[in-house]
């Protein structure tokens, strides 16, 4: 693909001058320079982190702190800050702030983007890098009764751990009876009925209003980032990205991996497969986004209403699609590096028509929403105006996809940091401005019409894709050993946000260290922010119109 | 206006007895199968009906494998609830949480006792009827609250606040909505208020449309339908509940036999608001061609499928906003009803 060619070296001209460019801003604050594939690296001291971040910030107009990750070397800890623009998203810069083996303690990032609070926190709990002046730094995954920390290269993953409930402190321990006066402390899940999965939110209400909450994660921790590491690049890891945002958003996930593996080990994708994967992410973010709106409405509504039946009714259609394509219905494992598994199902006319059936309904089903839901006016009462998430506060957690298109922020990386095949269709990026429940319902029912879009497109091209041509595996050595020492960071447009993943290698056929950066950890942590002094019902809504996956924020 | 013969009197003299003891067994019998009529209803709309209807909103099948229509699975599941094991939390404030789950069905119950069922079957028909069926579905509150109370959990104690103030927001402008029918009526009398909507409001192409009070006052009838669905706490009223807030509300602790009892009493409570609409409204049992009771029970359970239907397509409000429209909004309108209603009916009469 020639297009495809010619962009690394363009962008490797740029990154160059970009890196002196950024050097000469950052002056004395570097201590030397690292190559990163996907932007120029920053070495600086560890008391220095929140003045490069505020120089970067201010000055440079890095607003956006995609993610942070930790790692071990032989000698060394080190944490990266990953930075880049909500306005320019390929314009990146990692900050990386070795630290020493004795005493890792680092200065924290928190007050420049708040978002690193929770970055750091999982930081510190995995990995066991200590960050000063944290507000509060407590283990975020793991129960704060784990011994060691699992990413650590000295950890002993034989030793028993014991968790005993005794050992936790007792929630109820906080309630303020009596001195305080008039606050509650309620546990709302992690087994409740709106909490979208295994989530621990700790509520201290004034009567019905929520006057501080602290969202409680971990139950689903599964080791993603560790399973990962062991795994082999070309076959081993692949199965793991369905797992994490698993409500219907498999092949996104996939496609994640696939594309930082490979832009690791420069393999390049034909075309045709290319294109085979716009549509199956396409499809999957449909589906994704019926759940979201189901599962809203349903805790707006109450219980298994009606409107939560016709958004899994019209799922199920999708997911009939995505089964005969990749012959799953939900753990696709259909992307490999290099293109995907097999072709489209035989015989493909039928295929096509299952599709544009689905699309030529579309609209009268979105019309059906629109009439049950957004036009509302209960509905309306209940979101327009409730759970604001200011544009700024939401870039400062670092708040993407729908979340942070409800807040106004014209970010996509389809658009902004094109892959696939997205940068060769026609289709909009939808953004509202209204910072309520309201625009990110708005979002995501809209959005579907923008896949909707995309995916007619897809069909048309693979109709008439010549049937010699139908190329859908590139050449991909059977072990991939990328070099010692290259690192990248790159992410994707998953159906919840920015799902992005960071990969050291070390010169063998397993990641050193893998990072999965979750949309939905990011995006839950702006829940404080848009339900303190709402009530109780704002702030589920809230938290059901963030779109969180449980799977994903823990991992 | 002669007074009808209630239930219990055309039993005692079918069994020949007079007296108190004519009263007493007369009035046991009745009140026994007024229960049993109301328990059937209830036992068909909950573990059948409902799930019928929800399923239909939501383009679903639902129970279907055992008997006609999936009927039968009402047996099954009336013994997988009633075998179900009973949890008692620790730290509940016993005398009270065992007490609450048999109140709050029974004053619904309590309630039909002065409704008009159509052929004759009504328990009791005395001169404050009107006033006894809304002060016996009241001590449901009462229930609610000490369930709420006694469970020693933070989601039902909010779900009793909830449910109290919902209760004292929605029970005047229902009564006082009900007051305007009484003024049209000129008495709290049930049967009386069911004989004046016979009479015949006009006759359009030799069909008579009687004086039915939703056709006479249909505001009032919207008014009273609205309340009515605030004070059994249906969407988009479900405050005390509200499932994804709350977990359940007052009822988040109890299960088996007295999770059954709440939910009996959530069902017969819709089936007596219905019955209350029915016989302000709808003409009680007045109907053509079927006989009373037949148009009676059609009614009462039209009124529930119009509580599923909103359950299933209206989304909840938010407590405050709830609240909102109780004080602001029900509660003059309702005194503005009121007021109309008696100088109109002063001025005509």
């Amino acid at each position: 693909m020639s297009v495809e060619e010619q962009e690394p070296q363009e962008d490797a001209v740029q990154e160059r001058s970009r890196g002196d460019e950024l050097a000469d801003l950052l002056g004395d604050l570097v201590i030397s320079r690292e190559e990163h594939l996907n932007a120029p690296g920053f070495v600086i001291r560890p008391d220095q982190v929140q003045e490069t971040l505020f120089k970067l910030r201010d000055e440079a107009g890095f607003d956006h702190l995609s993610c942070v990750t930790a790692q071990e070397y032989e000698d060394r800890y080190e944490s990266i800050y990953h930075l880049t623009k909500y306005d320019e998203r390929t314009d990146e810069v990692s900050i990386v702030v070795p630290t020493s083996k004795d005493d890792p303690v680092s200065q924290t990032a928190e007050p420049v983007f708040r978002t690193a609070d929770w970055h750091e926190r999982e930081a510190y709990d995995l990995v066991g890098i200590r960050y000063e002046d944290h507000p509060d730094l407590r283990r975020i995954l793991l129960p704060e009764t784990w011994q060691g920390h699992p990413l650590g290269l000295d950890y002993d993953q034989d030793r028993p751990q014991i968790a005993t409930l005794t050992e936790h402190a007792n929630p109820l321990a906080q309630d303020s009876r009596g001195d305080e006066g008039n606050t509650m402390f309620i546990n709302i899940g992690p087994h409740h009925p709106a909490t979208h999965g295994v989530l621990h939110v700790e509520t201290v209400v004034d009567g019905e209003q929520v006057v501080d909450l602290d969202p409680d994660i971990g139950y689903l921790h599964r080791s993603e980032e560790q399973m990962c590491q062991m795994g082999t690049y070309r076959h081993q890891i692949m199965p793991y990205p369905d797992r994490w945002d698993y409500i219907s958003a498999g092949l996104l996930n996939e496609w994640a991996y696939a594309r930082t593996a490979e832009d690791l080990a420069d393999i390049e994708v034909p075309e045709y497969a290319q294109i085979i994967r716009t549509m199956g992410a396409e499809l999957c973010r449909i589906a994704s986004h019926m759940i979201a709106l189901g599962t809203f409405a349903l805790d707006v509504y109450g219980d298994f209403t009606a409107i939560f039946m016709y958004a899994m009714r019209d799922r199920e259609i999708v997911q009939n699609i995505l089964e005969d394509l990749t012959g799953q219905r939900m753990m696709f494992n259909y992307f490999r590096l290099g293109g995907v598994v097999w072709d489209l199902p035989e015989p493909r006319e039928e295929f096509f028509e299952k599709i544009r059936d689905f699309i030529d309904d579309l609209p009268e089903a979105l019309e059906e929403y629109h009439d049950m839901i957004t036009s509302n006016e209960i509905l309306q009462a209940r979101t327009v105006g409730t759970g604001v998430l200011p544009p700024e506060v939401a870039k400062s957690y670092g708040a993407t996809g729908p979340v942070a298109r409800g807040s106004g922020i014209d970010y996509d990386l389809r658009r902004d940091d094109p892959y696939g095949y997205y940068d060769k269709l026609d289709w909009d990026v939808v953004v509202e401005d209204g910072c309520d429940n309201f625009s990110r319902l708005l979002v995501r029912m809209r959005e579907v019409e923008e896949s909707a879009k995309i995916i007619q497109q897809c069909v048309d091209l693979l109709e008439d894709w010549p049937e010699d041509e139908r190329n859908i595996q590139a050449n991909v050595p059977r072990t991939l050993k990328p070099d010692e020492d290259t690192e990248i960071y790159r992410a994707v447009e998953g159906a919840k946000g920015e799902l992005g993943i960071y990969i050291r290698a070390d010169g063998t056929d397993k990641p050193a260290r893998f990072k999965i950066r979750s949309p939905c950890f990011s995006n839950l942590q702006t829940l404080p922010e848009m339900s303190e002094g709402e009530y109780i019902p704002d702030m589920i809504a809230s938290l059901g119109s963030l779109d969180i996956v449980l799977g994903e924020v823990d991992r | 206006m002669s007074l009808q013969v209630t239930l219990p009197d055309t039993i005692s003299g079918l069994l020949g007895l007079e007296g108190v003891l004519g009263d007493v067994v007369g009035g046991l019998i009745g009140a026994f199968i007024i229960a049993n009529i109301m328990l059937i209803t209830t036992a068909i709309a909950g573990p059948w009906a409902k799930r019928k209807i929800t399923a239909a909103f939501g383009d679903r099948i639902a129970v279907n494998r055992i008997g006609p229509f999936g009927l039968l699975v009402i047996i099954p599941d009336a013994v997988r609830l009633m075998s179900k094991e009973l949890i008692v939390p620790e730290g509940v404030d016993r005398p009270a949480w065992d007490i609450a789950p048999m109140i709050i069905p029974f004053s619904a119950l309590l309630g039909f006792a002065v409704i008009p069922m159509g052929n004759g079957i009504q328990l009791a028909d005395p001169e404050t009827g009107l006033a006894f069926a809304f002060a016996a579905a009241s001590i449901a509150s009462l229930g609610l609250v000490m369930s709420g109370y006694a469970s020693n959990n933070k989601f039902s104690l909010i779900g009793a606040l909830r449910a109290v103030a919902a209760n004292i927001a929605y029970e005047i402008p229902l009564v006082i909505t009900a007051a305007s029918v009484v003024i049209f009526a000129g008495s709290l009398r049930m049967s009386e208020i069911v004989a004046v909507q016979a009479e015949p409001l006009l006759t359009v192409a030799g069909v008579s449309i009687p004086t039915w009070f939703a056709f006479v006052n249909p505001f009032a009838f919207a008014l009273f339908i609205i309340a009515n669905l605030a004070e059994i706490g249906r969407n988009p009223f479900d405050i005390p509940e509200a499932p994804t807030e709350i977990v359940a509300g007052y009822q988040t602790e109890y299960s088996s036999i007295y999770f059954v009892l709440i939910y009996l009493g959530e069902f017969i409570h819709i089936f007596l608001g219905g019955a209350i609409a029915a016989t302000l409204f709808l003409g009680g049992p007045a109907g053509p061609v079927l006989p009373g009771f037949v148009w009676f029970t059609i009614k009462i359970w039209a009124f529930f499928l119009f509580t599923q239907w909103a359950r299933s397509a209206v989304p909840r409000l938010r407590v405050d906003q709830f609240l909102e429209i109780g004080w602001k909004g029900m509660l003059v309108l309702s005194f503005a009803n009121l007021v109309l209603t008696a100088i109109i009916v002063g001025v005509i009469a």
